[in-house]
This record gives structure tokens, sequence and C-alpha cells, in this order.
């Protein structure tokens, strides 16, 4: 067993980024405990809605500030808005669900932001209620497998997912596993 | 309680709100007021273009019409870019292999004018007129580099030349504010260094209110991503931060 963890180790480790199918014979036969995908349609999953709540955070991410405000990414999910008009009491105050999304800039009134592989503007006229207003598909192709639910948080066995549909999360299971990280 | 934090927010909105709109209202494209990001980002807006990097490429988004971005440029580059940082003119890219400098006096065709190699690690980097600050993580994924603050002589912008390295546990984001330099050091804590002699720099300080990843000087405030959140600290006082409030779940 341990053998098998450390050649796919090895072989992840070679390719940081992409998930690595294991070679037939390399798989563990039986079904064992690890991470499944919980896939939604692509054309679903890049839907953007801005929710005027404050929001949990699930995994830190970059940060941006201008005017009175703050945007942190959430991992994979989507940008928090901080109001910042007074440090002491600056808090979340909504969310825009942005599956795929890591990166941020903004300049003027727009927000550029990543969905999957995607370019979107937002407009931040208003910032408590800011909408996308164009999209560039397929912007930056490295993305398009390489987002951050693309693997499992956890090391582990896991199911590679599909390139097809969007993976908007992951679920324990018993699983028959073909990559590992 | 409730009705009345939601009246507040609602009032901080509007004021907020009517700001913004009136600070953007006049803005055309090419003075419209860019933000400020941290030091990890892949995306940076220089002028009137988006530079955005991912693994292997180098691309420049024409934002002349700011609610369509257009692409101009596409570069594939034979080193692992990490992250992107703007200083007047210039583009500093960390790389896993170093720190790659480009021009962008012609916006929509960045050159890469000059280069430091190192060993490979991760990389951000924070600049002003002759210092390019880079810290470096090695790692089993990034690359075994010793870990610390790289401090690069870009005096000679074609030619950076490192001058001194100091050692730190798992340096990551950083932030420089007048001639304080703030190194997020993950759960070693958020270092804070003068570097008024930018070669010989001395610790001040280290704050430990979180898990420390990057950092924002932002109008007297420091924005600190930390792992579970944001922390902010008054810097008016750039060498003593003092904490304002921590935003976590």
């Amino acid at each position: 067993m341990k053998c098998i963890q450390i050649v796919a180790a090895l072989v992840l480790l070679s390719a940081c980024w992409k998930p690595v199918d294991f070679r037939e014979k390399e798989r563990p036969m039986k079904k064992v405990w690890g991470n499944k995908p919980v896939y939604a349609a692509m054309n679903t999953a890049k839907q953007i809605t801005f929710l005027v709540q404050k929001q949990p955070l699930h995994k830190a991410g970059n940060i941006y500030a201008i005017g009175n405000y703050i945007f942190q990414v959430d991992v994979g999910r989507g940008i928090h808005v901080i109001d910042n008009s007074d440090p002491v009491k600056a808090d979340r105050i909504g969310f825009l669900t942005l599956n795929g999304c890591e990166q941020i800039s903004i300049r003027g009134s727009y927000l550029y932001t990543n969905s999957f592989a995607d370019l979107v503007t937002i407009d931040l006229s208003n910032p408590t209620r800011p909408i996308e207003i164009s999209r560039v598909p397929n912007a930056f192709p490295e993305m398009a497998y390489n987002y951050p639910m693309a693997q499992p948080a956890e090391t582990g066995y896991f199911t590679c997912p599909r390139t097809d549909s969007a993976v908007v999360g992951w679920i324990k299971d018993s699983i028959h596993a073909t990559c590992f990280k | 309680m409730r009705p009345k934090l939601a009246i507040l927010i609602s009032g901080l909105l509007i004021i907020a709100t009517t700001l913004f709109v009136a600070c953007t209202k006049d803005g055309t494209a090419s003075n419209a007021s860019t933000g400020k990001g941290g030091s990890l980002t892949r995306f940076t807006i220089s002028g009137d273009h988006l530079y955005v990097v991912d693994n292997h490429f180098l691309y420049a988004y024409s934002l002349l019409n700011p609610q369509k971005p257009e692409r101009v440029y596409t570069s594939p580059l034979n080193f692992d870019i990490e992250t992107i940082y703007p200083f007047k003119n210039y583009l500093f890219l960390g790389t896993r292999t170093g720190l790659y400098v480009y021009s962008i006096d012609t916006a929509a065709k960045p050159r890469l004018i000059g280069e430091a190699r190192h060993a490979r690690s991760c990389d951000p980097v924070v600049a002003n007129d002759s210092v390019a600050f880079v810290t470096l993580k090695g790692s089993a994924i990034c690359g075994p580099a010793t870990s610390g603050l790289y401090i690069n002589d870009i005096t000679n912008i074609n030619k950076p030349i490192l001058r001194k390295t100091i050692e730190l546990p798992d340096p990551v984001g950083l932030g420089l504010q007048d001639s304080i330099l703030y190194v997020c050091c993950g759960p070693a804590g958020l270092k804070v260094f003068n570097v008024k002699q930018p070669y010989s720099p001395t610790l001040i300080s280290t704050a430990m209110d979180g898990k420390y990843v990057d950092v924002i000087p932002y109008n007297g405030i420091l924005i600190c991503f930390v792992e579970d959140g944001i922390i902010l600290y008054d810097i008016t006082k750039p060498d003593l931060p003092q904490k304002l409030n921590k935003i976590v779940n």
C-alpha cells in the first residue's frame, strides 16, 4: 500500500496541478474510503448570483482593497464583499457566488475575475448589487482543469473528476479510487 | 440588536454607495482608479490593461472598453509562473525559477528586460525604486531553495542583483509601506522589518494573531489575509501595527 502511495505521490508531483490517473495495475482493486466529486452542469456552475447576506467563509483566498471595500475570494466558490468604511467594525456584507473563482482585480467600478477558465467582468457601480456584464469564455485554458475544486482539499484517494462537468464539492464515500493526492 | 445593526449597515451602504458612485462617475476609462491587490495574485491591472498569468502564459487584456476586456497579447513562457506584480512601467513575474522583469512601455506588448535566477521555489514580489523584495518558500512542490526573504538591487532594472538573504520560516506574501516591510510567515507570524537600509533590514516585531498568508497596506490600514479570514491593523505608524479587527467566521 505504502508503495502505491509513494508512486502516486511522485506521479502527482511531476504534474502538480493536473489530476493523475493511476495505471491499471496500481489502482486499488477493492473499494476504498475516499472523496467523490459532486458535479454541476458547466453552464449551471457558471451562473453568478449575489447573496445580500453575510456568508460563512470556506477557504480564505486573495484579497483586494478599493475605496471603502475589501473583497476576499472564497477559493473556488466566490467573492465576499466586506464593508470597510469603519475598519473597527468591518464585516462581510454579501457574497458573489462564482464557482471556479480564484483571482480578482478591480479598476473603477469594474471587477475582473475568473470562473474556471472564463474571464468575467462584474459591474460594481452598486457594490451591494454586483452584476455580471460580460464574459470571455476559455480566456485562460489551463484553468479549465486546474481550478480550485478539481481536487479534494485533503490527501488520499479520490475519483478523478470528469472534465465535461464542473466539480462543485467533494463528499466522502466508498469509491473505486482512480486518483490520489 | 439585529434590526439596529441592519439599519446601521444599510445606512453605511447608502453612504458608501453614494460615495462610490460619486467617485467613479466622472472617471473615464483611462483615469479610473485601480484598487490594490495582494502580492500572491495572478491578475493585475496597470494603466489600461489587465495582465494575467497562469502557470505557463502571460496574457494582456485591453480595458479601453472596461465593460468588455479584449485580449491583445499572449505569450507562452517556459517557466512556472506564480505571481505578477506591477511597478511603474514594469511587471515583476515571480516564478519558480527566478524573478523576471517585463517592460510595459508598450502596454499591449510586454517585453522581457531582466531576470534574476534563483533556486527552485515559490515567490511573491514587491518593489520600490531601487529594491525588489522577494520571498522564497522552499518545499517539496516548489523546490529546494532556502526559505526566506531575498533582497534584490534593481537600480539597473536589466540586471537585478541579489544583495541580501534572510532566512525565514514559511514566508508567503509581503507588503511595503514607506520603509516598513511586512512579511507573512504563516503560523510563525507577521514579521515587521525596517528596510530603511534595504540590505541590512532590522526585525522590529512579530504579530501572532493568526496564520498570515498575504498583506495589503492600504490607506493607513494593513489588510492581512489569514487562513481563517482577514485581520486589520492600523498602520498610521507603519512600524507599530495596532490590531483593529478580525473578520472570521
